[in-house]
């Protein structure tokens, strides 16, 4: 056995990533580490290739417990990590990326190029990879940067290799490459470890399977024995437990209607509508295309195909401007970096999307600000000192309560929510929702885009799945978390239990 | 608060040491040519002021300072002072307004765009002038830069007019609140709609206006258009926003604390010369002050936000 991790733990301040995490691998086989988003599956590799410390729980490497510091001590004795997004040197060459931090070199500490260009490429040359020991890295396809990045984890002796998700950014063909060569890693008996959530193309490779939920390892043995409803089951669980539960409304008029929209290089033909009174949640995969629908809706990128209409109206929205305009608002993902000017007091964020509101002939009426501010810091119930507090020092409750408060200043009746509950405390999550049915009651439409899928059955009215950059189902908001993983991680045809190894 | 109140104190206790250390330095004469020296580089820094809020830098101020100043002077000679002066102020904000344009439509760092117009617009100011000064020019246009009105420098109330302009844009007005937002944070600026491109273009032109009209003011002192001027005087403007409590990252920045910034460089510089310091001696000053205001600056604002 190379690997052994027994009840591993790790907290990220009060949230705690890992419970109880455990795995076993062996050399020579191929072990698929699978779990929802957020179940803890790159934590743990963190933690095993010594990119992050463990808070409890042991790790046994060839028997021996161990402790690595950092990626180097894990690299030296023998794991390696494939990283999800690459993380070469893009104007090096191959060869001096499979070398780098390592270069042999000459007397005078010259590095010794002919030998890392001739060493590069017996490895390229062995493996048959389609590479060049030349070629400058920042030319290559995902594919081939992770080949790089394969190479260079060879080239330390890996007898462990870590996958994070390889084959999310890869083509069909160049999938296969992968797939050959993790094969290829295995009859050489090395150990790999492959993190995914798209089972049907793993049946082909995969030995063992290990799954994690909320942190914790829920099963783990040879994938053979489980049909892929069982695995959807040991992901999702049974249990969701309810923090809020809302009354639907009777939807109301059309307001945003989507045909056939289509925007380069995810989105492809994309239809839905939005009526009043609804909330209309948006399930997926990591990577299923939901941010980008919502950055396409509200003109961050051009479409490349499709109609928008708004109460029936074709609207051409290029712009977040014109989105602002047609009534629509975006909360993003990422509050910090696009939904907040967190250097600016709470009271200018409030007015950021509707300053017309407050101004007379393009002069502010600090007056009318300053009450909106407190209007609004004591409806939402806004833990803060006074509007000229700056937004960066709420709490993230607090922060998104404002990023929300932008939109309701101006009066928005469109909304899209990505990931709206992302690092909030439940207490703010449930005001949140609040905030939401609120909305709906009073006419607004709403798309809620999460990864919580326990939320998604709480709050939304019918749930949208997307998968690969279509819309892959519509369920009803009563469904059930096996439904929605279904439509969101397998092709819904393929998605029995037929075996589907090669 | 008292932190952020340091360069005004500097600033007050620069004066009181040099009225003790030095008998010439309480004159109206010193303190006309004081205000007078810094009218130019404080005008010129109220434009900056605006451009760094916005999160951005104009290195090409210092060639547009010679440009508008040379050809405002050109025009003059024949057509008169106003037509002179018009000229003057509108090349300087088509200066400003090209540096927003390729910035925004490139979409290129301002840092690297200015650098590229620093040496275009000087070219051209050299170009057009074929590297010779201009002389003729009508002696009552001296007035702008040497006049008195009421008892002080004429150069001071347009300062202060100036001043004032810019500090009501910037407080009361949409245009400088979106500056403010869009110097804090470009993106989330993007995303609530405010016009982006717009406002940054219409930033570095108000900064290229500005700009002209202190072109306007350093011929007029001198009595030439000069098209070798203004070399260095992005930096000292630069500084002047810095010192008084400016942040390159944008979002920060204020009219009193530029108009600060200034004052403190403009009696550094007046009070070695007053003390006979070494004039060598003076840039090392400078230069170490620069550092030391936005060092304290910077530990001020962790403080804050730890």
């Amino acid at each position: 056995m190379l690997l052994q991790l027994k009840g591993v733990q790790k907290k990220f301040g009060g949230v705690v990533a890992l419970r109880s995490g455990d795995l076993e691998v062996n050399a020579g086989e191929v072990h698929l580490l699978m779990g929802e988003n957020g179940a803890g599956k790159s934590t743990l590799m963190k933690i095993v290739a010594g990119m992050q410390g463990r808070d409890g729980g042991e790790m046994l490497w060839l028997g021996r417990s161990v402790n690595f510091q950092n990626p180097a001590e894990a690299a030296s004795q023998g794991i390696a990590m494939v990283h999800q997004e690459s993380l070469l040197a893009p104007h090096l060459s191959v060869a001096e990326n499979i070398f780098l931090g390592r270069e042999p070199r000459l007397p005078l500490g010259w590095v010794n190029r002919r030998e890392i260009v001739a060493r590069a490429a017996r490895i390229i040359e062995e493996h048959h990879f389609p590479l060049k020991a030349e070629w400058r890295v920042e030319k290559l396809s995902p594919a081939g940067k992770q080949m790089v990045e394969i190479c260079r984890a060879i080239q330390q002796g890996s007898s462990l290799l870590i996958f994070d998700e390889p084959t999310s950014s890869l083509s069909e063909a160049e999938t296969q490459e992968v797939f050959r060569i993790v094969r290829a890693l295995r009859d050489r008996n090395v150990g790999v470890i492959y993190i995914t959530h798209r089972l049907e193309e793993l049946r082909a490779i995969g030995d063992r399977v290990t799954v994690l939920r909320d942190g914790e390892t829920v099963h783990t043995g040879p994938l053979a024995e489980l049909s892929t409803d069982q695995i959807i089951r040991h992901m999702v669980g049974r249990e969701v437990t309810a923090i809020y539960t809302r009354d639907a409304l009777p939807p109301g008029d059309e307001m945003l209607r989507v045909d056939h929209l289509t925007c380069q290089p995810l989105l492809k033909d994309i239809s839905f509508c939005l009526r009043a009174g609804e909330i209309v949640g948006m399930a997926g995969l990591i990577g299923a295309g939901r941010t980008e629908l919502c950055r396409a809706l509200f003109g961050l990128d051009a479409l490349d195909g499709g109609e928008i209409r708004i109460s029936g109206q074709p609207v051409r929205i290029r712009s977040p401007r014109d989105a602002v305009k047609a009534g629509m608002a975006l909360i993003p993902e990422d509050r910090q970096r696009t939904g907040l000017a967190t250097a600016l007091p709470i009271s200018y964020n409030f007015t950021m999307a509707s300053l017309e509101r407050v101004s007379n002939f393009g002069f502010i009426d600090h007056g009318a600000e300053k009450k909106i501010a407190a209007d609004y810091t004591a409806r939402l119930r806004i833990r803060a000192e006074s509007g000229k507090q700056l937004a960066g020092r709420l709490s993230g409750g607090n922060q998104q309560k404002v990023a929300i408060a932008k939109w309701l200043v101006g009066g928005a009746r469109i909304f899209l929510f990505d990931e709206p509950t992302r690092g909030i405390d439940v207490g703010a999550k449930v005001e949140v929702f609040q905030m939401m049915d609120e909305l709906a009651r009073s006419g607004a439409a709403i798309l809620m885009v999460s990864s919580e899928m326990s939320e998604l059955l709480q709050v939304a009215d019918r749930i949208l799945v997307m998968r690969q950059g279509r819309i892959s189902g519509e369920l009803p908001g009563r469904t059930t978390p096996d439904q929605i993983m279904r439509y969101a991680a397998f092709e819904v045809s393929a998605a029995t239990t037929g075996d589907q190894a090669e | 608060m008292i932190q952020r109140l340091l360069p005004f104190f500097t600033l007050i206790a620069l004066f009181v040491i040099l009225s003790i250390a030095s008998p010439n330095f309480l004159t109206s004469t010193n303190l006309s040519s004081v205000v007078r020296q810094t009218a130019v580089i404080n005008i010129m820094a109220l434009g900056m002021t605006v451009i760094i809020i916005s999160g951005g830098i104009d290195l090409s101020v210092g060639s547009i300072l010679a440009l508008a100043g040379l050809l405002g002077t050109m025009t003059m000679e024949k057509h008169g002072i106003p037509l002179g002066m018009v000229v003057g102020l509108i090349a300087g904000m088509l200066c400003g307004f090209a540096n927003g344009a390729m910035t925004t439509s490139l979409r290129i760092n301002p840092f690297i765009v200015t650098l590229g117009t620093m040496g275009i617009y000087r070219g051209m100011a050299l170009i057009i002038s074929k590297g010779l000064p201009v002389h003729e020019i009508p002696p009552s246009f001296s007035y702008l830069g040497e006049g008195n009105l009421l008892g002080v420098p004429f150069v001071l109330w347009i300062l202060l007019a100036c001043a004032a302009v810019i500090h009501v844009k910037l407080e009361h007005t949409r245009m400088g609140r979106y500056a403010f937002s869009i110097g804090s944070n470009p993106d989330a600026a993007h995303y609530a709609g405010v016009p982006v491109r717009f406002h940054i273009i219409g930033v570095y032109s108000i900064a290229g206006l500005l700009t002209g009209l202190a072109g306007m003011i350093e011929a007029s002192r001198l009595m030439t258009g000069q098209p070798t001027g203004g070399q260095g005087y992005e930096l000292t403007a630069i500084a002047a926003v810095v010192i008084g409590g400016g942040s390159l990252r944008g979002g920060e920045g204020s009219v009193l604390g530029t108009l600060v910034g200034a004052f403190i460089m403009g009696l550094l510089a007046n009070g070695s010369d007053l003390l006979g310091t070494n004039p060598y001696w003076q840039q090392v000053i400078i230069g170490g002050v620069i550092i030391l205001a936005v060092s304290f600056d910077e530990l001020r604002k962790r403080r804050m936000t730890s």
